[in-house]
């Protein structure tokens, strides 16, 4: 404790320091008074008295500078004192400050912008309490889709029984678009619908009235009560407190409000924000809803699970495992196949299978990012390593006055940590800036991406992290120059450094090589992902995406009945059609790479299967006859679909080629016959058409059918209106149809296809890695350049005299000319070479990674190359002019 | 400077000024000084740079106060006087020293048995 005083009273003693210093040296004095009277009263002389006086009380001035040192904390002090006199260096250049500052902030930035993005996927932790326990179960049934990873309600509620000793509890959740009408107006919400325990086994605890007890919601009628979310509460209820028991409609049916979530839970599909939660057995509607709950084909809930505690991911694996195979042998017609994995939350955002991709994509990025850094700070390295050589002198005159190395050393660090810290805080803003432009870039999508990107404790401790690295980095190699000093040397040379510089240069050349190779090897992987993403921009879809317009609406939610649902769609393409700029008109479950992706298992008529194997799953849509003049998708054989397949006619079908070579290879497809498995009945295939892309940008070719929307219904539609007029400018008035015929009616989603290729599942993926990759190679580029340019000019300087004498003694302009080139171009040479084998190495891991585009080709390495060595002699360029304007007289008298 | 040595100086030396202030009550640096090499038979010298540091140190550790007087012939001097904390350590390091003390006699003084 008296320790610790002691502490705080030497901190104070860093303030107040003259005021000290004074009454020391009065108390000394008066010290040295008193002994020296004593010493007259003893006899002596007063001459003498002094004499002695000081002899026995020792050296004043060392007293004092011991008295200092307890006094304060002197290591602090020193600390102080090479702060003060680093922002001093600083202040005193301000161009060389900013640049460095500048450089730093853009590598440092662009890291923390990246890691947010990480942080945000990977590492932010659900706002529930223990949220390492939640693990997230993830199915898979051999050969189905990508993305099928979802679980009966049977399945779960076997699950739930058997696997106990691993699990505290095992939720579900799935998502849904649904009506909410409140008062008469009807608003389209986006919710999750969920299992009884989903909020008490998350440990989620409502802002306001309650939420879903375990056990409701899971038999059919039971529990119709809506959970609000709280943004959902703010915006759509003006935070009313009273929301709670107000009666409203959910999709047409009569339920109750009955609380709001904490402001910091959005669901636990973290891409979404959840407007609000329902009981599970709100999710399915007529005989789907009994469906949910009996039938284990349909797999339609995420799982998720709490880990007992103590129990770990290898435990709750192994437990499932068994379960899953009790379960296939059990029910193998429904579970024949799946096996189940258990995933961390975190790892399985935002879904399982694109989860586990993740860190690998992340993984990439902030190689790249580290890349971008590490070039930052060979640039300011390289700056530094110039500016040591300047203050040589300094150092040695410093070290001449009794300056130690470690001393020495400590004020350089200092330096350059504080560049570093300066760059840092630099570059939180400009990081918290990008990721907010990150945000920007995001499409317009329904529902609305929900994504934080915000700065949290993780981001700041990797920037101070970035900063740190950066500056031992950068401080490193001056540090040690600092240590080293020669002092008879530099103090002898009178300030001419001609023969001093050459090792440095080296290490200066070097370090610009690096960044040549590094700015190259950034540039390579640009150019790959712009290449991917004017590929994916020009491939061929299948369909003409031009002058097209989707709008998607869903009767359903308020309570439209079937008979009243066909004959609202019947009047509203009938409306469309009739007005100006329409071209034609049609209406189907989905359109291509829209959010209602779905498949179903088939059976081919001819071709049991096997025992135990489980049906194929095939992508298809329902569409109406005038879909594929509308779309322009080719009907390549037979027919399209009529107006006369309607209910009462025989069940057909339509089958795009890949279907037709998977299933009947060689034959003639079109009177063959296939059924959804379940259906009574075979379907007749009436036409090919041609393949395209369904789901996502980028997928293979996929077998995929059509049924006629009159002999299937779905009350969720979209209608697609072809134009003749800019598409977007017909919204208004298809709007104003839609209102005249349900004016209650919400509209789900409106945009072009061109809008909706922009989005998620077109190009957006590829645009964004396209603008994160080139952002970084054009940062990249600019450090290359820049440090290229620096170490040029900065040896043109000091070879001024040395270009002065070799004119003086005849040299022409062309010789110097060629000089100050070959310098140039050695360094740029052994970067490009160096680069292109790191460019090579790197794309070829990310190949193998499968989490980007690979193999450059010849086209893209030349051409970085050859790019960013003309963009890198051109920064020679402008020195080499200063160096061949010299004039002899002037090199020569100069110093 | 070698911190050790200080370190080990200023331990005794504290425990001295400690008494020393116990005894004569408040007083400056010089009458401390002259104190203990009156008390030691002159064998110890005192000067500036090992008491003051000394000072220093006691009084920021709280077993000391300080204040400005006036001395015997009209001087301006530093006063140096016991606090409460600071009896309380002369206590301790009294016994500790006594306890010390009478081990090494142990030590020193031929034991009988051997």
């Amino acid at each position: 404790m008296r320790a610790l005083r002691a502490w705080f009273v030497r901190f104070g003693g860093l303030f107040g320091k003259r005021r000290r210093d004074r009454e020391l040296a009065a108390e000394l004095e008066s010290h040295l008074q008193m002994q020296i009277e004593d010493n007259v009263r003893a006899g002596m002389t007063p001459e003498e008295a002094r004499r002695q006086a000081l002899i026995s009380l020792g050296g004043v001035e060392q007293a004092k500078e011991i008295y200092r040192d307890r006094r304060g904390l002197p290591w602090l002090e020193t600390l102080l004192q090479d702060l003060r006199f680093g922002l001093r260096m600083l202040a005193k250049s301000p161009s060389l400050t900013s640049i460095v500052v500048i450089t730093l902030a853009l590598g440092i930035g662009v890291n923390a912008a990246i890691f947010s993005v990480v942080d945000s996927f990977l590492l932010r932790p659900l706002p529930v309490p223990r949220p390492e326990q939640i693990v997230v179960l993830a199915s898979h049934q051999q050969g189905a889709p990508m993305g099928a990873s979802h679980f009966s309600y049977a399945d779960l509620t076997d699950f739930r029984k058997q696997a106990s000793g691993a699990f505290s509890d095992l939720f579900a959740y799935a998502p849904a678009p649904v009506g909410l009408s409140v008062e008469g107006r009807a608003d389209q919400m986006t919710v999750s619908c969920v299992t009884g325990n989903y909020f008490s086994g998350l440990g989620v605890k409502p802002a306001l009235g309650r939420l879903f007890l375990p056990g409701e919601g899971e038999r059919l009628g039971d529990s119709p009560y809506v959970i609000l979310a709280y943004s959902y509460w703010q915006t759509r209820f003006g935070a009313d407190r009273d929301v709670i028991g107000k009666q409203v409609r959910v999709n047409g049916s009569p339920a109750t409000i009955i609380g709001v979530t904490p402001k910091d839970f959005h669901g636990t599909y973290s891409i979404l924000d959840m407007d609000g939660y329902l009981p599970l057995n709100m999710f399915a509607q007529g005989p789907q809803a009994e469906a949910l709950f009996t039938d284990r084909k349909m797999r339609a809930l995420r799982v998720l699970g709490r880990l007992k505690t103590g129990v770990g991911a290898a435990q709750a694996r192994s437990a499932v495992s068994v379960i899953a195979e009790r379960l296939a042998v059990q029910y193998a017609d429904a579970d024949k196949g799946v096996s189940v994995r258990v995933i961390p939350e975190t790892l399985a955002r935002p879904d399982p299978d694109i989860g586990t991709m993740i860190p690998v994509v992340a993984g990439l990025f902030l190689l790249l990012a580290g890349l971008v850094l590490l070039l930052a700070c060979l640039n300011v390295a390289n700056i530094l390593i110039a500016r040591a050589t300047v203050r040589q002198r300094e150092m040695a005159i410093r070290s001449a006055l009794g300056a130690g190395r470690a001393r020495l050393m400590r004020q350089v660090f200092t330096e350059a940590i504080l560049l570093a810290g300066l760059g840092g805080a630099a570059g939180v803003i400009l990081g918290a800036w990008a990721s907010g432009s990150v945000l920007a870039m995001l499409p317009k999508s329904n529902p609305p991406f929900h994504l934080d990107f915000s700065f949290d404790w993780r981001v700041f401790t990797y920037a101070l992290g970035a900063a740190l690295f950066t500056g031992l980095i950068v401080g490193l190699w001056p540090a040690w120059r600092a240590a080293r000093t020669n002092l008879n040397a530099v103090l002898h040379e009178g300030g001419r450094s001609d023969s001093a510089g050459a090792s440095r240069h080296q290490v200066r050349s070097t370090l610009v090589m690096i960044q040549v190779a590094g700015s190259l090897a950034l540039l390579i992987v640009a150019a790959l992902f712009v290449r991917s993403l004017h590929r994916a921009q020009e491939s061929y879809l299948g369909f003409d995406p031009h002058h097209l317009l989707n709008v998607v609406v869903d009767p359903h939610e308020i309570g439209y009945g079937e008979a009243r649902t066909k004959d609202f769609y019947r009047r509203l393409e009938d409306g469309v059609r009739a007005l100006p700029g329409v071209q034609s008109a049609s209406l189907a479950y989905n359109f291509p790479m829209g959010a209602f992706s779905d498949g179903r298992p088939i059976e081919i008529e001819g071709h049991p299967l096997p025992v135990g194997q489980p049906p194929p799953i095939v992508l298809f849509n329902e569409v109406d006859p005038a879909y594929f003049a509308t779309m322009r998708v080719p009907v390549l054989q037979g027919r399209a679909f009529t107006d006369s397949d309607n209910e009462t006619a025989p069940p057909v079908a339509i089958v795009n080629q890949t279907m037709v070579e998977k299933y009947w290879p060689g034959a003639d497809p079109i009177g063959k016959r296939f059924r959804v498995v379940g259906s009574p009945g075979f379907t007749e295939i009436v036409g090919i058409a041609g393949n395209g892309t369904y789901m996502i940008l980028g997928e293979p070719p996929q077998p995929f059918f059509y049924l006629p929307l009159a002999q299937s219904y779905t009350s969720l539609r979209t209608i697609q209106i072809r134009s003749s007029v800019a598409p977007e400018s017909l919204l208004l008035e298809v709007q104003r149809e839609i209102r005249n015929l349900a004016p209650d009616l919400p509209i789900f989603d409106a945009e072009t296809m061109e809008q909706a290729l922009a989005g998620a599942n077109g190009y957006f993926v590829y645009r964004f890695g396209a603008t994160m990759a080139g952002v970084m190679g054009l940062i990249g580029l600019i450090l290359a350049v820049v440090g290229v340019y620096g170490v040029m000019s900065f040896s043109m300087a000091q070879r001024t005299r040395e270009i002065g004498i070799r004119m003086a003694l005849g040299a022409n302009r062309r010789d110097v000319l060629r000089l100050v080139l070959r310098q140039g171009l050695t360094i740029v040479i052994a970067g490009v070479v160096a680069g292109l084998a790191c460019g090579w190495a790197l794309t070829h891991a990310m190949g193998r990674l499968a989490a980007g585009p690979s193999n450059p080709g010849p086209f893209i390495l030349g051409g970085a190359a050859l790019f960013l060595a003309c963009v890198a002699l051109l920064a020679c360029w402008i020195p080499a002019r200063r160096a061949m304007r010299v004039d002899p007289m002037v090199a020569l008298r100069h110093e | 400077m070698a911190p050790d040595k200080a370190d080990v100086w200023q331990g005794t030396l504290a425990l001295m000024v400690l008494k020393t202030l116990e005894s004569l009550g408040p007083l400056h640096g010089y009458g401390i000084a002259r104190r203990i090499e009156q008390t030691s038979g002159d064998l110890l010298s005192v000067n500036y740079g090992t008491l003051y540091p000394a000072l220093l140190k006691l009084e920021q550790e709280g077993h000391i106060a300080s204040e400005w007087g006036t001395s015997d012939n009209n001087r301006k001097a530093k006063y140096y006087k016991l606090t409460r904390a600071g009896r309380k350590r002369i206590e301790k390091e009294e016994r500790e020293w006594e306890q010390t003390t009478a081990i090494l006699a142990r030590f020193l003084t031929p034991s009988e048995e051997s």
